[in-house]
């Protein structure tokens, strides 16, 4: 027992296991043959002389391997494809394939709208208004949403630049902050010049003043081409201490505006836009309001007017006093004129006016009826045309309507406007050689600034210029110094516009290249050390001054860092304070009234153009693109002409004429425009950009040399000189102009019920007006699909489309639309999805004007899809028509047979052909909404009733297991409609908006009697004009 | 002049023998080019060379090229597509309807007018390839069975385009192959290099002028001639299809399909005259192809002009009768709008010229018919240019309306879709016979014994 019990523990100690016989009787050749790995021959090496079954398999496989490693090494290339890579420490807020918000606001222009940054993966794709703005409630112009372009602009200006010795030359931040730190110490009493544009940031203008307060003799001018200086005095002398106030428009039921484009480009357009729109509700013809318009130019709000009063710019004084005339003769209103401006228009007569004008003297009868009965309940509103006698004149008018009890909130202007005469002073000093240094910050002088001034003499006797800029521009190329400057959506900042409402603004991305928002450029020279800079200085003072000057306003619960948070997730904050802002209009204002002088040459009108504003837009390929919204020109201005003058002077559109005024002339090409006021020649600006960028240089001509110093306003010169120049240049639009002065085309939009219009009494004496004579249904030879879930379907109401275009351009960023060019647009490729039809009718003279948005109809039986060889376009069971990328060949078939004419076809890679490839830059990849195809060339494209955001929708219904109704998707032309007259959803869904609108009694199609059955309705447009027994 | 119209004219005149015959029509495959055929050839190889080239660019940067535009969606793409298939009517026609009718005159000018169709339909046939935005991707135009199951549209006008032109082609190919068939085998018996008897031995597949031979000769070929008959009249039909079963008014008509087979026939014999009077000079063929084949071309000429001239009063006609005021617009424009020249171009070559052909000296007349079916040639393309261009160009929405301007790419494509044509027909005339001698021969006198004595006087 024992020794069976030691064996084991033996056999334990000396554990011998086996696999084989030979291994267990310690055969020698097993032996050694295990300490090897491989068998013999197995690791042989390669011999080819010997018979190749000698080749081991390890060694068959090593060579096999090499080969082909080395064959796929050398015969292919390995660029980076692109792989998607996950990420590896996943930011906590991202979630892949979802987009992210953040409210900001937009810098652009003084409005300071509120705006919702669309981020997909860290990076910026879209811009939307922020649906919490008090002002701007969730909409944002074109130029907001088309700057998300200039982020990505691969001209952006990456690096500080010195010029030295006739060349630029790159230097780090750290040298050139020294440097510049070194010039401003060195100024010795001499003064320190800050232009920039208006400022709307409070922490901008504490920054300006601490700056100030450091360096001695330092400056501020802050300018704009397009500012309401006479406006603005006009209102110091009416309501000294007080600033303008904003408008409540939706409470005026009669609107009259003399050469004021409010709907267009004159103050906050969108707030405006949306308030006029929201008295245009087919669902409460009461509420309609009624606009007209005295204007000389053939502006956006004059297209909209009920009715449009052509007026000379000259005839504005003696017409608007005929109106205080006119006015004066009812006793409600007649007392409370103020008696030195009745006395002053005692000598004028409606009568008289319409003569001398050859006004409809009715027209004029009844708007001073309809101001009379709408007391307290009207706008008369002065443009910025006009001189500051002018608007005394109107601010008398509404006070004596009563009208101020639709005044809001003031206006905040953080730093009051230079004036001209400061401008004037400060030239002169600048070429006295008695400024040291001039900082141009973020705008343009050389370009700007009036001509007489001669800023770019004057900057080159400045010590020191140092511009601060996004892009190259005019000033740049003068400075010594360039430091380039964030984007918007890279930094940091805070506005108010209006008193109690603040804005944040915050980055959405890292700045993409070497630069630094102008604020914290600033804000270092502050420091002594300039080289402790980091990139969040400027957000620790931004909310420093918050801490400080804002945050014990707002009376919050929570603790600073907290309630910033919830600012800055906002974006807005509006405290509850009221203005207690008064309004009494002070008689003296009326003592030193001057009337325009009488002219009779031609009279020349510097205009701001719609898309580019003042030229701060030009180097945007989409703006410059966007059809304008009268004329549909793009890439250009031009000189707009009335007919009349048009013949009297012998040209034609595209012939050049030569203008001369104020000692300076240009060369530009005519444009007839319609609705024009004779004798008068209307340019726009922002155009003739040079030293800027490749978009912009070369668009249009450079009409700024007509800005003068002097005169009632820089906008206007009389007496000026318009001779045929003999040659042309051609001015590209998205529209046919001639299609007025042919009979057999004239009106034929309303032959053929494309545009459909009647008046409001009309519709309210007979809703079922528009389908009259109406005699049968359509038939169809199939029988009808069945719908039973979601149809997709849009409407338009027409009467509130005001024409601006702000739709397209939200199109265009959604849908990665190409910028094509001018020579392509002239070509007629342009590839607009949405674009607006603009059509006169009646005569040349006083034309009227319609809007129409037009897009794919998404028709029920559609003619593009039956004729497509190769299936690429479909109807999807959501009543979609789709197009399909990846099938398309490209044989056109669908496009000629869509009588919308809505495809557009890539005759090229645009992104290629445009601008020697400029917009085929890296940089810009980043900007393509991931969620839609970016499209190649030779493929059909057009509308999709952005199917990438139903997509969403229904994923999203799936997932929380509730059915789509319709109402949860917006398309990206919706959501930018400023006055909301884009409805959509399901046809289906007889609780939606859409279905009230697609089933209006003004809803018709556009070329019903094709029988293709669209799913756009339009909403027939009703002017509300005057009769008698409303 | 007083013409015996009991007595058929003699198909080919000279009393040729046989053996001149075949001698006369196989003279330039014996002989090498001269100055004059390297000429010709030269000229119309470097306009190859140049369509070729305007081709290559099209490839490399896009369609963008040409003048196509929103609206004119299809511009000299499409028109010069069917202006050569018109071309290609004449062929088949001759050589297959004429054929079945017993015509015998058609015997001279049926091998020619043939070959150039056959070269019309492969010009055209590039065209619907390179007009696409993608023409690598043209083989999705072919239903072939894919895993994504992916088939084409049937109800596409242009997918019908693609089978009637295919269809076309091949059997006027095998048809015009058949006919060559006793010819090679003559050839083969006549010539001396080795080289060619072996091609000739091959192509002409054995062939030993057998009576069995001929038997199954004649039946095969008028199977094929009653084969081909309803393809001429179908071909052009469905490319006017492309047109018709669109609804833009100026295309959406159902007149297209006979007044677009009409002009076919008419261009078609337009062309067909054009180079025959080139080639029987040159050739010395003006005993086989008469006067009289020509002035019975032009008689042809002048009965399909005025059907397309019909065709275009009725198109105003019924624009007016329907009452459609977009219809009235685009014919009123047509006619007066911004391409007024282009119509009058059209209307005054296709209708009034032609109109000299009433006269017998003037049908008869070599300059002159060689003027008037230049005429014709240029106004039935510019017919195709009048229907796809302005109809297009102002069509139903008044503000995308727009004007279609050629680029130079396009006049280059143009110039070389007839350099391709006259190169193959230059290259044809050395390479094979011109003229059917085996059916020459049975059409010369003599070779038809009847009751009226020799050579049927």
């Amino acid at each position: 027992m024992s020794e069976l019990k030691n064996q084991e523990e033996n056999n334990l100690q000396n554990t011998n296991y086996w696999k084989s016989f030979e291994e267990l009787y310690r055969d020698q050749k097993t032996i050694t043959a295990s300490h090897h790995e491989f068998q013999e021959g197995v690791t042989d090496d390669f011999d080819p002389d010997k018979n190749l079954t000698g080749i081991s398999r390890r060694r068959f496989l090593a060579l096999l391997g090499a080969s082909a490693a080395f064959a796929g090494a050398g015969c292919s290339e390995y660029p980076d494809k692109g792989a998607i890579i996950p990420y590896n420490k996943k930011p906590e807020e991202v979630v892949l394939g979802k987009a992210n918000y953040y409210a900001s606001t937009c810098t652009g222009c003084s409005s300071a709208c509120g705006i919702l940054i669309k981020t997909r993966e860290g990076r910026p794709i879209k811009v939307d208004g922020n649906p919490d703005h008090p002002v701007s409630q969730g909409k944002i112009c074109s130029q907001g949403q088309a700057s998300i372009l200039n982020l990505y602009d691969p001209s952006r200006l990456k690096d500080p630049m010195v010029y030295k010795d006739g060349f630029w030359n790159k230097e780090p931040w750290g040298k050139i902050d020294q440097d510049i730190l070194a010039i401003l110490k060195s100024a010795q009493g001499k003064e320190i010049s800050i232009i920039t544009r208006n400022v709307t940031s409070p922490t901008f203008k504490k920054l300006l003043s601490e700056f100030s307060g450091k360096f001695g003799n330092t400056k501020v001018y802050s300018y704009e081409i397009f500012n309401n200086l006479s406006k603005e005095s006009a209102w110091q002398k009416c309501y000294p201490g007080t600033s303008i106030p904003a408008i409540n428009w939706e409470g005026a039921k009669v609107i009259v505006s003399f050469e004021g484009d409010f709907l267009g480009v004159e103050g906050n357009k969108i707030e405006q836009s949306r308030m006029f729109a929201a008295n245009r509700d087919v669902n409460n013809p009461s509420g309609f309001n009624r606009l007209y318009v005295a204007e000389s130019n053939m502006s956006l709000t004059g297209t909209n007017a009920d009715h449009r009063i052509r007026i000379p710019l000259a005839g504005q004084s003696e017409l608007l006093l005929a109106v205080v005339n006119e006015l004066a003769l009812d006793q409600t209103v007649g007392s409370k004129l103020n008696a030195t401006l009745k006395n002053l228009a005692s000598g004028y007569s409606l009568s008289n006016i319409a003569q001398k004008y050859k006004l409809n003297i009715s027209v004029l009868k009844a708007m001073i009826t309809d101001l009379v009965k709408n007391q307290g309940k009207s706008v008369v509103f002065g443009g910025r045309l006009l001189t500051e006698s002018e608007h005394i004149v109107i601010n008398g008018i509404n006070d004596a309507l009563g009208n101020n009890s639709l005044f809001i909130e003031p206006h905040v202007q953080q730093i009051n406007p230079a004036t001209l005469q400061e401008l004037k002073e400060l030239t002169d000093r600048m070429k006295q050689g008695s400024i040291h240094a001039a900082i141009v910050v973020d705008c343009n002088p050389v370009y700007e600034f009036p001509s007489d001034l001669k800023v770019m003499d004057a900057l080159k006797k400045v010590d020191y210029v140092i511009s601060l800029s996004e892009f190259s521009n005019e000033t740049t190329s003068v400075s010594k110094i360039v430091l380039p400057i964030s984007h918007t959506f890279e930094s940091w900042g805070d506005h108010q516009t209006r008193h109690g409402h603040y804005s944040l603004q915050q980055p959405v991305i890292a700045p993409l290249y070497g630069t630094r928002q102008k604020e914290a450029i600033i804000l270092n020279f502050l420091n002594e050390k300039p080289s402790a800079y980091t990139g969040e200085d400027y957000h620790k003072y931004l909310m420093e001054n918050w801490r400080t000057n804002v945050y014990p306003l707002s009376n919050s619960i929570f603790g600073f860092e907290k309630y910033w948070l919830g600012v800055l997730h906002d974006g807005v904050l509006t405290l509850r304070i009221k203005s207690n802002a008064s309004y009494s209009l002070s008689d003296s204002a009326f003592t030193g009234i001057q009337l325009r002088k009488e002219s009779s040459g031609y009279a020349l009108v510097l205009a701001e153009s719609p898309h580019i504003k003042d030229g701060r837009f030009a180097h945007n390929g989409w703006l410059q693109e966007l059809p304008h919204p009268v004329t549909k020109v793009t890439w250009d201005n031009y000189a707009a002409v009335s007919y009349d003058t048009a013949v009297k002077l012998g040209v034609k559109t595209n012939d050049l004429v030569k203008i001369s005024g104020g000692g300076d002339s240009l060369e530009v090409p005519v444009l007839v425009q319609p609705g024009l006021a004779d004798n008068h020649v209307i340019i726009e600006l922002g155009y003739g950009r040079t030293n800027s960028h490749i978009v912009a240089d070369g668009a249009g001509f450079n009409a700024n040399i007509f800005l003068k110093s002097s005169g009632s306003t820089p906008f206007t010169l009389s007496e000026i000189s318009v001779s045929k120049a003999g040659g042309k240049y051609s001015i590209v639009s998205t529209q046919d102009h001639h299609t007025y002065d042919e009979d057999l085309i004239k009106d034929i939009h309303e032959k053929r019920g494309i545009i459909r219009e009647g008046t409001l009494s009309q519709f309210v004496a007979d809703p079922d007006f528009l389908h009259h004579g109406k005699t049968h249904a359509h038939v169809n030879m199939y029988e009808d699909h069945e719908y039973d879930h979601v149809k997709w379907g849009m409407a338009i109401d027409l009467n509130k489309c005001i024409g601006c275009g702000d739709c397209t351009v939200a199109c265009n960023v959604e849908n990665n639309i190409p910028v094509v060019g001018k020579d392509q647009v002239e070509r007629g490729r342009d590839m607009l999805w949405l674009r607006i039809d603009r059509y006169y009718s009646g005569p040349p003279e006083e034309p009227k004007v319609s809007f129409q948005p037009m897009l794919c109809q998404h028709c029920d039986q559609a003619p593009c899809e039956n004729v497509c060889p190769v299936v690429a376009t479909t109807h999807s069971p959501d009543g979609l028509n789709q197009m399909v990328y990846n099938r398309c060949v490209g044989t056109r078939y669908c496009s000629n047979n869509c009588p919308y004419k809505v495809r557009r076809f890539n005759y090229y890679n645009f992104r290629d052909h445009f601008a020697e490839g400029h917009y085929l830059a890296d940089s810009l990849e980043l900007l393509h909404n991931p969620e839609v195809t970016v499209r190649s060339r030779g493929v059909m494209e057009k509308c999709t009733f952005c199917i990438q955001r139903i997509s969403d929708a229904r994923a999203e219904a799936i997932e929380k297991g509730v059915a789509l109704t319709g109402e949860e998707v917006k398309t990206a032309c919706q959501e930018a409609c400023v006055t909301n007259a884009i409805k959509f959803g399901s046809v289906n869904n007889t609780n939606s908006e859409l279905y009230k609108y697609r089933n209006h009694k003004l809803g018709y199609h556009v070329l019903e009697e094709l029988n293709t059955r669209p799913n756009v309705t339009y909403v027939a447009k009703l002017k509300n004009t005057f009769s008698e027994e409303a | 002049m007083k013409i015996d119209y009991s007595i058929e004219a003699p198909a080919i005149e000279g009393r040729l023998s046989l053996s001149q015959i075949e001698e006369l029509i196989a003279k330039p495959l014996d002989s090498k080019p001269d100055k004059k055929f390297l000429l010709a050839l030269s000229i119309s190889g470097s306009a190859l060379a140049l369509g070729a080239l305007c081709v290559l660019l099209t490839f490399y940067y896009g369609i963008g090229l040409w003048g196509n535009n929103q609206p004119v969606g299809w511009g000299f793409d499409i028109v010069n597509f069917v202006f050569w298939v018109g071309i290609g009517h004449a062929g088949t026609l001759i050589s297959a309807i004429l054929f079945l009718l017993r015509q015998k005159w058609r015997t001279g000018i049926a091998r020619f007018a043939e070959a150039m169709t056959i070269f019309a339909v492969m010009t055209a046939g590039l065209f619907p390839a390179l007009h696409t935005g993608r023409p690598w991707l043209d083989g999705y135009l072919l239903p072939y069975p894919n895993q994504h199951n992916l088939w084409v549209n049937f109800t596409s006008p242009l997918l019908w385009d693609v089978f009637a032109v295919s269809t076309y082609f091949t059997v006027s190919l095998v048809f015009w192959y058949v006919g060559l068939i006793p010819d090679f085998a003559s050839l083969r018996d006549r010539t001396t290099s080795k080289i060619k008897k072996v091609i000739y031995s091959i192509f002409s597949l054995g062939w030993r002028h057998s009576h069995r031979n001929w038997q199954h000769y004649e039946k095969a070929y008028m199977l094929l001639a009653g084969f081909a008959t309803p393809l001429v009249l179908s071909v052009h039909t469905i490319v006017s299809f492309d047109f018709a079963v669109s609804i833009m008014p100026g295309w959406h008509a159902t007149i297209f399909p006979p007044y677009f087979v009409a002009g076919a026939i008419f261009s078609g014999f337009a062309m067909v005259v054009t180079v025959l009077i080139f080639v029987r000079k040159i050739f010395d063929l003006e005993h086989i192809i008469t006067v009289n084949h020509l002035e019975k071309m032009n008689k042809v000429i002048l009965a399909t002009g005025m059907m397309v001239g019909y065709a275009y009063a009725m198109e105003f006609f019924i624009a007016w009768y329907s009452g459609n005021p977009i219809e009235q617009f685009v014919f009123i424009n047509r006619a007066f709008g911004p391409y007024y020249w282009a119509y009058w171009i059209m209307v005054s070559c296709n209708v009034i010229f032609p109109q000299l052909f009433w006269i017998r000296k003037f049908r008869r007349n070599i300059p002159l018919m060689f003027v008037i079916s230049i005429f014709v040639n240029i106004g039935m393309w510019f017919e195709r240019f009048v229907i796809t261009v302005t109809s297009l160009h102002r069509d139903f929405l008044p503000s995308s309306w727009g004007y279609y301007t050629p680029t130079l790419y396009d006049i280059g494509i143009l110039i070389g879709s007839f350099g391709l044509f006259f190169t193959l027909v230059i290259l044809f005339t050395k390479a094979l016979p011109v003229v059917s001698i085996s059916e020459i021969k049975a059409v010369a006198d003599g070779a038809q014994p009847s009751h009226h004595g020799e050579g049927g006087h």
